[in-house]
């Protein structure tokens, strides 16, 4: 009586038969080895790739492209192979490589002191803020000309644009990455009676080291691109030329295939130095550390 | 009575091999005989921890450190022209109106090589995360490509789609694309599941989850990639320019560039540069910022 005062409805008492043995099927089934491959990262990507080659392979057969204005896979391929073997590719690339790890060395060693003259004071850091504000944004290449009048054709001018082009985003970085450094590490660094160089060394570049990194990954980008396009230009009057060079060149003689071959050769270096080289530094450093995943 | 317990402490510690300081007392000290305790900071101390002067103050620094070099050590102004031939360049540069339709030129080139870039990056990333198998493409693709300068594709370009804006914008777009799509793409696959579920629990799918939810979420990486796209389309822009302007249609500010060193006029050189810099300053610090703090700063996601 009292719950149907308080408008509840009782429902009715039931007993259930017992339940036959479930039929659920297959709880667990295994995969088969087609789609257990399917789940691998790197089996995915490589289909990818094969798919993007043999696609441009059949269309420039199917279609009768002609080569001078796309050639085929197997043509850039045969090409890539000639320009090793007969032409001196392989020696365009190290004089590409000489050039850049020579700028990438020196542009590093001079953000270094930027940075370090930065943190150290905070008039210091003004001038590095207003230097790096006032030069990131210009374009390295766009110094070129000036640079061939200062120094002359040659590897010299090359180095002096690479410069520009490396410093700025790594001290930039840098200097920020230091900024943000917490409170605790600096504290604990000072408990331990570290100044100076070894107050940057022990503390502040561990704790801002995704940032440092980060900083080299972008000015590695920009002096890959500066290089490229400053051999596009110049190398026919430097020394020894250059992949871009190689690119200008084959394309001038329309050798169109020896084109490809080139980008081929600076996808894959760039690939390597992206995805091999400062993969392996991160993953030993920052995501051993626990600071990025 | 205090003092006895105190005693035996005392005698307790000794016993236990500790020491006990002697009781004080300090007397106040005369207030007077300390001096300033707060003094105002002089008028120049006042000025200095201003940012902006001091800012001001290294660029005013740098400007007179040119000037006085250029003029004291006689340096010609074909190898580096003064600060104040510069000034006189740029005023020169500004007296008919072709510097602005070169400005106009690489301006119009860059936004719409940006914009298209931007679309194309939003439709891929789109594809690349409602299904797995257009994110291997994305992922492959940006792989393969982000490592390559787009400068590097100019020659072909120019051989595909002739000279003029088309191979431009064609080259524009490979340097944006990718940067712009790679950070979007990573940006919206560290949206937390907790946001993704909130947008599922609204019934979103397909382009409004995609605004509603990933975009706003990913905003912070999303900025950072558009960041780096402009920072390469405009070198790669510059670039192209330097090379190719003459022959494209009114030229650029890059093929002012070339063509005045080519000429050795050197104040001219400088003063393209520094509307470079102008422009490159304008877009980072003040369209940029402008945009991160009205977004990502003021949701909280970035200081």
């Amino acid at each position: 009586m009292t719950e149907r005062q308080g408008h509840l409805v009782e429902r009715p008492e039931y007993v259930r038969p017992a339940l036959g043995r479930a039929l659920t099927g297959d709880a667990a089934r295994p995969l088969s080895l087609a789609a257990r491959l399917a789940d691998t990262d790197p089996v995915r990507k490589f289909t990818v790739l094969l798919a993007a080659i043999v696609i441009w392979e059949v269309y420039t057969r199917g279609a009768q492209v002609p080569e001078l204005i796309f050639p085929s896979f197997d043509e850039t391929i045969a090409a890539l192979w000639r320009g090793l073997v007969e032409y001196d590719l392989a020696q365009q690339i190290w004089s590409s490589l000489k050039v850049l790890a020579i700028g990438y060395a020196i542009g590093l060693a001079i953000g270094a002191v930027l940075s370090f003259i930065a943190v150290s004071s905070r008039f210091g850091g003004d001038i590095l803020g207003t230097l790096t504000a006032m030069l990131n944004p210009l374009p390295a290449i766009a110094l070129l000309p000036l640079a061939l009048i200062w120094f002359g054709l040659g590897a010299k001018s090359l180095i002096f644009v690479l410069l520009h082009s490396i410093v700025w985003p790594v001290a930039l970085n840098t200097h920020t990455g230091f900024m943000s450094v917490p409170e605790p590490l600096r504290m604990v660094g000072r408990n331990y009676g570290l100044r100076n160089v070894r107050y940057v060394a022990k503390i502040l570049i561990p704790a801002a080291f995704p940032s440092i990194l980060a900083g080299l990954k972008l000015g590695w980008a920009f002096a890959w691109r500066t290089l490229i396009a400053s051999e596009l230009v110049f190398g026919a009057v430097a020394e020894s030329g250059g992949l871009g060079w190689f690119i200008f060149a084959s394309r001038n003689e329309l050798d169109i295939p020896g084109a490809f071959a080139g980008l081929l050769t600076v996808i894959l270096i760039g690939f390597l130095v992206e995805n091999v080289i400062f993969r392996n530094i991160e993953t030993r450093t920052v995501v051993r550390w626990g600071m990025q995943s | 009575m205090g003092n006895a317990i105190v005693n035996k402490a005392a005698t307790n510690a000794v016993h236990a091999g500790l020491l006990l300081r002697p009781e004080f007392e300090r007397t106040l000290l005369d207030a007077r005989t300390i001096g300033q305790v707060e003094r105002p900071l002089s008028f120049i101390e006042r000025m200095w921890n201003v940012n902006g002067v001091r800012k001001a103050a290294v660029v005013l620094g740098f400007v007179v450190l040119w000037e006085a070099y250029t003029r004291i050590a006689g340096v010609p102004p074909l190898l580096f022209p003064s600060f104040s031939q510069t000034c006189v360049a740029i005023l020169d540069a500004f007296s008919d109106h072709r510097m602005l339709s070169k400005i106009a030129f690489t301006f119009s080139s860059l936004l719409i090589g940006y914009a298209v870039g931007l679309a194309v990056a939003a439709v891929l990333v789109f594809l690349a995360s409602i299904s797995r198998v257009w994110g291997d493409i994305l992922v492959t693709a940006t792989a393969m490509f982000n490592p390559l300068p787009a400068i590097a594709i100019l020659p072909l370009a120019m051989l595909w789609f002739g000279l003029g804006m088309f191979s431009l914008v064609f080259v524009l777009v490979h340097s944006v694309l990718w940067a712009v799509a790679l950070n979007t793409y990573v940006g919206f696959r560290g949206v937390s599941q907790t946001q993704r579920m909130v947008g599922a629990n609204y019934g979103l799918r397909g382009v409004p989850f995609a605004a509603r939810i990933l975009v706003p979420a990913a905003l912070a990486t999303i900025l950072s990639g558009m960041k780096i796209g402009w920072a390469f389309a405009w070198r790669t822009l510059i670039g192209a320019e330097l090379v190719f302007g003459a022959t494209a249609r009114g030229g650029g500010l890059g093929w002012h560039i070339f063509e005045n060193s080519e000429l050795l006029r050197t104040p001219q050189v400088f003063a393209g540069l520094f509307i470079i810099i102008l422009i490159g300053v304008v877009v980072e610090n003040v369209i940029f910022r402008n945009v991160e703090t009205r977004t990502v700063q003021r949701w909280g996601m970035q200081r």
